[in-house]
């Protein structure tokens, strides 16, 4: 310490460190204010949102099929009925294949098939939806005409690599000392993984397929090349025939010149962000706290 | 899973329980290993079919498609250059307006807010990036339009009309510059939500250093925080822009479909994904199906080029998960 | 411990899915019990006011569903073309190059109509404001740019046109009535001919794209100075102005039963192909409406549903088209019919 020569060291902020906790003020205050400016705006849209739609809803939208042209009125029955079931085909084709791809993944790839697998995924997280729909119109549509089934093909697609990364995540997360102890008993891999590990990881792996169900139930471009030509009158359930679907019905909806049809619309965009708001908010809730209390074993 | 240490001999241990187990564990390896194989069979078909799909496309225009300006149904000459331009120009807009205030609301969130606001404002901006865009194409085709067309346009326009991005006032309100705002409120969640998980996965003690160095909040953040998960940000603002890249409904519903070669934000434009999604059921001829895909190609390029960026500098950090 | 809690999340999660299937199914057991079959169709926004009629009316009839989607003329085209649907329909007949992809269509006139030019403009007019074809033509052209122009104001003397701007709205999708209107305008105009051109998906060098039909009103009805086209269906039920415009014989005519009659009445001769143009009738029908369109049906010659099909398609030209009147369709004149049911009589299984 060379106390000698050097200024006494007064605790009174000289200019050079006002400045700095001026900048610090200010910088933080900046933040905060695009902060909250930003979620203001946020809140400012979701409300704008839900209020035209809350003021639009009404009975009717649940019990009733579209108009024909000119006539008011009407609901979107045969859109949620539609809907509920191209999304929970989707689910049931990507959940087992999602939650296999990744059990392969976290218990038995090698690194190098582990890498090509997750690669895979990735790249599959990264196709735009539109890209989706036009492949399985190509591939599934062309000569042989709309289905709902079809739609489900491409939502399962893009709900695949959402199920299957958070399941390899959770799994990543299940601790090794479950395996080993299982081995240690004498019990075999198969049960280890089925009996063991998915128990304690199951809870959080349905959480991730809810937020994928939340992100299907909301996608429109898959739809509008898969089931788009259905039958507006009429509830329909076969899913070899077209239906119709929420996301569809707001999208044309929305362009239309008639405001009743435009406040239909709302109406359907606040059950839509209704359902999936609920479904991935409470799923988060449920992931955030498995995720705790899987790290804390 | 990546710790493969005592495996070897322990499977072998299982394989001696009884036939049973034998079938068991195969089947099971079998069947994971198909799904595996299922994932992989389908992003290589997409690839495969997308590409083959806009093969005539690609074998009478070539790669000049990409720089050709033309998209013409009575010539039948199609090119993507209009396309190309404005989806890179709206999405660089909509990332560069949203990456500093997702960023300010993820410091926000993690530093600043106290923590009962943190919960609440922390699950509105998870809300936030779970709205459908089909509901954010409403909101811009029935609300945010018209303010475009009769308030922010005219204001705008006499105050920045000497730039050329509002060089004229808009004629209706499906313009880019309206596509500009939604694609942006779309990624501000999703990215403010990465950049949040990120800022709170920087150690307290590195942090609790800085300030025990005497150095301000903020010059903690910038000196220590900012630097310490700058790629993770980089990758989370990439990933918002591969989002935006590929949205085709929200933009279509408000960007007027017209493709111009402008920097005027308040004329109408297309991109890649709204024009696919404006004319792919309408196409006139074989061709312009084709060329229809040849979009879809560039656009999957393009897209997944964003994403690998985004994912290469992600895997260093702890956040592969969140989009 | 924490698995109950979580096994109870997934449990009600599953639980809520199931239910709300159930919910589905059993709400829809109630009300498809009379499923006799459908018969899909897609195209022509122009016709779709008039199809949902039939939509409405045709399973009373014989018990056929009716599906169909709006999604324009060059989907319908695209879509019959690709079998994935039943029928197609179009206001534009198929090209030569869509003949040989469609392998062995037939494209049928079924309905007739009339393209309204819709204007979102407040002015103190009592009546329709005039526009004749070539000043149309410069609108799209983005020659003439505001509604002060003297070229608009010379054809409504005595109205006070306000200075403001003009939005030409237009089809973004493929569209028949897109081609209906360049058919017209590239008949009245030949620099319209020559730098836009005869499509259903016009490359107009100014605009706002608005989809479908219904789309294009949308934009019109909510933009001031806005100028679009649609079937007139589109206009009378949202209550949307239209334009008079001038014919070949100086009159200004707008759509509706009288005008477009009389422009079909124009043209004799049909031919056999069913391909019939009614733009711009010459001077000697001076109550015809000039933008007129018959809008075809496209079916496949050979095909698994030929019965219902041609059942369908035979009630929808015959006693079908008393259900467009209130819309302003014009029910198809007998020479046209005649041809129609012939052509009709040409689809088999």
């Amino acid at each position: 310490m060379e106390a000698s020569g050097v200024v006494p060291i007064s605790l009174k902020s000289s200019g050079r460190s006002r400045r700095r906790q001026r900048t610090n003020y200010v910088a933080q205050g900046a933040s905060v204010f695009a902060a909250f400016l930003a979620i203001g705006v946020l809140a400012l849209v979701v409300i704008s949102v839900l209020v035209r739609g809350l003021k639009a809803i009404n009975l009717d939208l649940f019990t009733k099929n579209q108009v024909t042209f000119g006539e008011t009125g009407g609901g979107i029955a045969n859109g949620l009925v539609g809907t509920a079931i191209i999304v929970a085909i989707a689910t049931a084709i990507a959940l087992p294949v999602g939650i296999f791809a990744a059990i392969y993944v976290a218990e038995f790839a090698g690194s190098r098939a582990s890498r090509v697998v997750r690669l895979a995924l990735d790249v599959l997280n990264g196709v735009p939806s539109i890209v989706v729909g036009i492949f399985a119109y190509a591939l599934l549509v062309v000569g042989s005409g709309y289905a709902a089934w079809k739609a489900s093909v491409a939502l399962a697609i893009v709900m695949l690599p959402l199920v299957a990364r958070s399941t390899i995540e959770v799994l990543r997360l299940v601790s090794d000392s479950l395996r080993y102890g299982s081995y240690a008993l004498g019990i075999s891999k198969w049960r280890t993984v089925l009996f063991v590990v998915m128990p304690s990881a199951i809870g959080s792996i349905m959480t991730g397929a809810t937020l994928a169900v939340a992100r299907a139930a909301g996608e429109t471009a898959p739809l509008l090349f898969t089931t788009s030509i259905f039958l507006p009158n009429q509830v329909v359930t076969d899913p070899s025939h077209a239906m119709a679907a929420v996301p569809l019905l707001i999208l044309f909806d929305s362009e239309s010149p008639d405001p009743s049809l435009n406040n239909q619309a709302w109406a359907a965009a606040f059950v839509l962000m209704f359902f999936v708001l609920v479904l991935s908010l409470s799923a988060r809730y449920v992931l955030a706290r498995r995720e705790r209390k899987l790290r804390a074993r | 899973m990546d710790a493969p240490i005592a495996k070897p001999p322990l499977d072998r241990l299982a394989s001696r329980r009884g036939l049973r187990d034998r079938l068991g564990d195969s089947s099971l390896r079998w069947i994971s290993a198909l799904a595996a194989v299922g994932v992989i069979t389908v992003i290589a078909l997409i690839i495969y079919e997308v590409i083959d799909q806009a093969r005539p496309s690609i074998r009478t225009f070539g790669i000049s498609f990409v720089w050709h300006r033309t998209w013409n149904a009575v010539t039948d000459q199609y090119g993507a250059l209009d396309f190309l331009v404005a989806t890179l120009y709206v999405t660089g807009l909509a990332v560069l307006l949203a990456a500093p205030v997702a960023i300010a609301i993820g410091l926000y969130l993690s530093e600043l807010a106290p923590g009962g606001v943190r919960g609440v404002v922390g699950s509105l901006v998870e809300m936030l990036a779970a709205i459908p865009s089909v509901v954010l194409g409403l909101w811009g085709i029935l609300v945010l339009g018209p303010v475009v067309h009769n308030e922010f346009g005219p204001w705008l326009n006499d105050v920045l009309g000497w730039t050329p991005f509002f060089a004229t006032r808009p004629i209706s309100g499906s313009t880019m510059f309206t596509a500009v705002l939604v694609l942006a409120i779309m990624i501000v969640p999703i990215t403010a939500a990465i950049s949040r998980d990120l800022f709170l996965q920087v150690p307290p003690d590195i942090k609790e250093g800085a300030i025990g160095l005497g150095l301000t909040r903020w010059e903690m953040v910038r000196g220590v925080m900012l630097p310490y998960t700058r790629g993770g940000l980089i990758s989370a603002v990439l990933l918002g822009a591969g989002r935006a890249l590929g949205e085709a409904i929200a933009v279509t519903q408000v960007i007027g479909t017209t493709a111009h070669l402008t920097a005027n934000l308040f004329e109408t434009g297309d991109t890649l994904a709204s024009r696919i999604a404006a004319q792919y059921q309408a196409a006139a001829s074989n061709l312009q199906v084709a060329s229809l895909f040849y979009l879809g190609v560039i656009l999957l390029a393009i897209s997944l080029i964003v994403n690998f960026a985004a994912l290469l500098i992600v895997r260093r950090y702890d956040i592969a998960q969140r989009v | 411990m924490t698995l109950s809690v979580t096994k109870r999340t997934v449990s009600m999660l599953a639980a809520a899915a199931l239910l709300a299937v159930c919910v589905a199914a059993s709400a829809t057991a109630s009300q498809s019990k009379h499923t006799g079959g459908q018969l899909v169709g897609a195209g022509s926004t122009f016709v779709q006011p008039l199809v949902s009629q039939w939509q409405a009316a045709y399973p009373a009839v014989n018990g056929t569903n009716i599906v169909y989607q709006p999604i324009g003329s060059g989907g319908g085209i695209q879509a019959i073309t690709n079998r994935t649907v039943d029928f197609g329909a179009s206001d534009a007949p198929l090209t030569p190059d869509q003949v040989t992809n469609c392998k062995g269509c037939i494209q049928i006139p079924w309905a007739l109509g009339g393209t309204s030019v819709m204007v979102n403009l407040k002015t103190n007019a009592h009546a329709p404001l005039h526009i004749t074809g070539p000043v149309l033509a410069k609108i799209y052209l983005g020659q003439i740019t505001s509604w002060d122009d003297p070229a608009i104001k010379a054809l409504n003397p005595g109205i006070s046109l306000p200075s403001e701007k003009i939005t030409p709205v237009y089809r973004s999708d493929g569209s028949g009535t897109s081609y209906n209107f360049t058919d017209y305008l590239s008949a009245v105009s030949a620099a319209f001919k020559s730098k836009v051109g005869l499509s259903t998906q016009p490359p107009f060098p100014v605009g706002v794209g608005g989809k479908g039909s219904s789309g294009v009103a949308g934009v019109v009805k909510n933009t001031a100075g806005a100028i679009g086209y649609a079937d007139i269906a589109y206009a009378v039920t949202n209550h949307i102005q239209v334009m008079a415009v001038r014919n070949a014989a100086g009159k200004y005519t707008t759509p509706g039963t009288k005008s477009i009659t009389a422009a079909s009445a124009a043209f004799k001769n049909v031919g056999t192909t069913g391909e019939v143009h009614i733009v711009n009738p010459p001077k000697s029908a001076p109550t015809a409406y000039p933008i007129s369109t018959y809008t075809y049906v496209i079916l496949p010659q050979t095909t698994g549903n030929a019965y219902p099909l041609k059942t369908f398609i035979f009630w929808a030209l015959t006693k079908g088209q008393q259900y467009g009147v209130k819309l302003r369709y014009v029910p198809i004149p007998k020479p046209v019919l005649v041809l129609s049911e012939k052509l009709l009589k040409t689809v088999h299984s």
